[in-house]
């Protein structure tokens, strides 16, 4: 095998945290100066392509090592064996447990009514959060549509278009400790709804934060309200397909936070950024998330092909 | 069955063979059944299932009796890292990469498939294995790149030459 020489110190300490790199281990600072070492250094950008390669071939062959249905029966029904009689061992009184019963029977039927109302409010605020989560999850870590590498703010402003350019600001400066990736106008197979799409790399995670047109939907108020943000913001939050999604709505627009952080961490940054994002979107009323120009188009169709890409 | 794909995918890949495989899975839920007083509602419970199937891993490893392989690899130095990086095919067929990830020693494959396939934080893979977190870095490092050369001569073997090119700059000696 033969032995690199290197030119710069700085290929060999960059080697040494590629690992570090990929996992998004690094301190930001740390990842700030490997990237702008990458951007410049082709045969160390070759490497973590290389490995990016590698780990993407892992998770595709490894994920397709599903458990046969067979098996999960059989546990389930090892566990249910395993489980003990919650009933049968108990020494409970017959009379104890008609009154029991027939209390179940008068609550079940005012609580009926209540929990109904309920259900629906909460499917709805899962269904609109689930947007969010979904163009995540399709865009930023099945599609893996961003660089390792941060595309400049100028280019980032072109792939927005000048109508949601000015936004950047605004996510960038209310994301401390995250470096923005990526910035375009995406959507999700099978449906014709357009998500603006900012990814961001943080400490150990991926973040998006995304905001689509309501189109005629809402948000319920009340006891589905999981904080007030100081700019009069109400903010949703629920776990969808293993992410943490926090919402908020304004006059036009669902906005999103999603990552697989704590509820807690995800909260505080849609806190943060919900009145500034709010403000600047209102500033975009009217406008409309279809690609306005041929820099737009170019974005919007950017996505497909690398979508391709990463599930062959 | 939560999380059950997870740890049936990582156990296939840690077990000897699938019955050995199926077998700690089914322990694993069973313990946790058992133990989930100890569950503290609030954290990983992903992790908290990984810790107990490490846990049983690590009793079944004793039987196993396949440490001296594993401590060859450990005592290599860094210096490893210096060398030209393995030449890794364009195309990777799914059965190359898991036949490679085989060859793996299993101490740096587990730390491998937590960190790249589970996405579990260093702190989080030092916690499942009770090991320290430069020790899940070391190993991560070493298991990524004796992955990444078996790779290589799997390449090899289909008559794909290692790329000079890899290196860039004409920095190869």
């Amino acid at each position: 095998m033969s032995v690199l020489r290197f030119d710069s110190r700085q290929c060999e300490k960059t080697r040494r945290q590629l690992d570090a790199y990929l996992s998004n281990e690094l301190l930001v600072e740390t990842t700030g100066e490997v990237s702008k070492h990458l951007e410049s250094c082709e045969a160390c950008s070759r490497d973590l392509e290389s490995r990016m390669r590698v780990r993407n071939a892992l998770r595709r062959a490894v994920a397709a090592q599903l458990p046969p249905e067979s098996f999960r029966e059989a546990l389930h029904r090892r566990l249910k064996r395993a489980q003990p009689g919650l009933w049968g061992s108990a020494h409970v009184p017959m009379w104890t447990m008609a009154l029991a019963a027939l209390a179940l029977v008068v609550l079940a039927g005012v609580a009926g009514q209540q929990w109904m109302r309920f259900e629906r409010g909460r499917q709805m605020v899962s269904g609109v959060l689930a947007l969010g989560a979904s163009d995540h999850l399709h865009c930023a870590i099945k599609g893996h549509n961003y660089s390792e590498i941060a595309n400049p703010p100028q280019r980032l402003r072109e792939k927005l278009g000048p109508q949601y350019a000015g936004v950047l600001d605004v996510v960038e400066k209310k994301l401390p400790g995250f470096q923005v990736l990526e910035a375009h106008i995406c959507s999700v197979p099978g449906s014709p709804r357009k998500y603006v799409h900012f990814i961001a790399r943080g400490r150990r995670t991926i973040l998006s934060v995304i905001f689509t047109r309501r189109d005629g939907e809402s948000l319920p108020a009340g006891r589905f309200l999981v904080a007030g943000a100081s700019g009069g913001v109400d903010l949703y939050k629920a776990q969808v397909e293993g992410f943490t999604v926090a919402g908020f709505e304004t006059n036009e627009y669902f906005g999103f936070v999603v990552s697989d952080l704590g509820q807690k961490e995800v909260l505080e940054i849609a806190t943060a950024l919900g009145p500034t994002l709010r403000n600047a979107l209102e500033s975009s009323v009217g406008q409309s998330l279809e690609p306005a120009g041929p820099r737009c188009s170019l974005s919007v169709a950017l996505l497909r092909p690398a979508r391709q890409d990463a599930s062959e | 069955m939560p999380h059950l794909a997870d740890l049936y995918r990582t156990a296939r890949l840690l077990a000897h063979n699938l019955p050995e495989a199926e077998d700690l899975v089914q322990e694993v839920y069973l313990e946790a059944l058992k133990s989930f007083h100890r569950f503290e509602p609030g954290t990983n419970c992903r992790a908290w299932l990984f810790k107990i199937m490490f846990h049983r891993l690590h009793h079944l490893r004793l039987r196993w009796l396949k440490a001296s392989r594993e401590e060859a690899f450990t005592s290599q130095n860094e210096a490893d890292d210096l060398m030209a990086p393995p030449s890794v095919p364009q195309e990777i067929r799914d059965e190359d990469i898991l036949a490679a990830l085989d060859k793996v020693p299993l101490a740096f494959r587990e730390v491998v498939l937590m960190a790249d396939m589970e996405e579990f934080s260093y702190k989080e893979i030092a916690g499942a294995l009770r090991i320290p977190v430069g020790t899940v870095m070391s190993r991560l490092s070493r298991g990524r790149k004796l992955l990444r050369e078996e790779l290589a001569s799997v390449a090899q073997s289909y008559g794909i030459k290692p790329c000079t090119k890899d290196a860039g700059k004409g920095e190869l000696a």
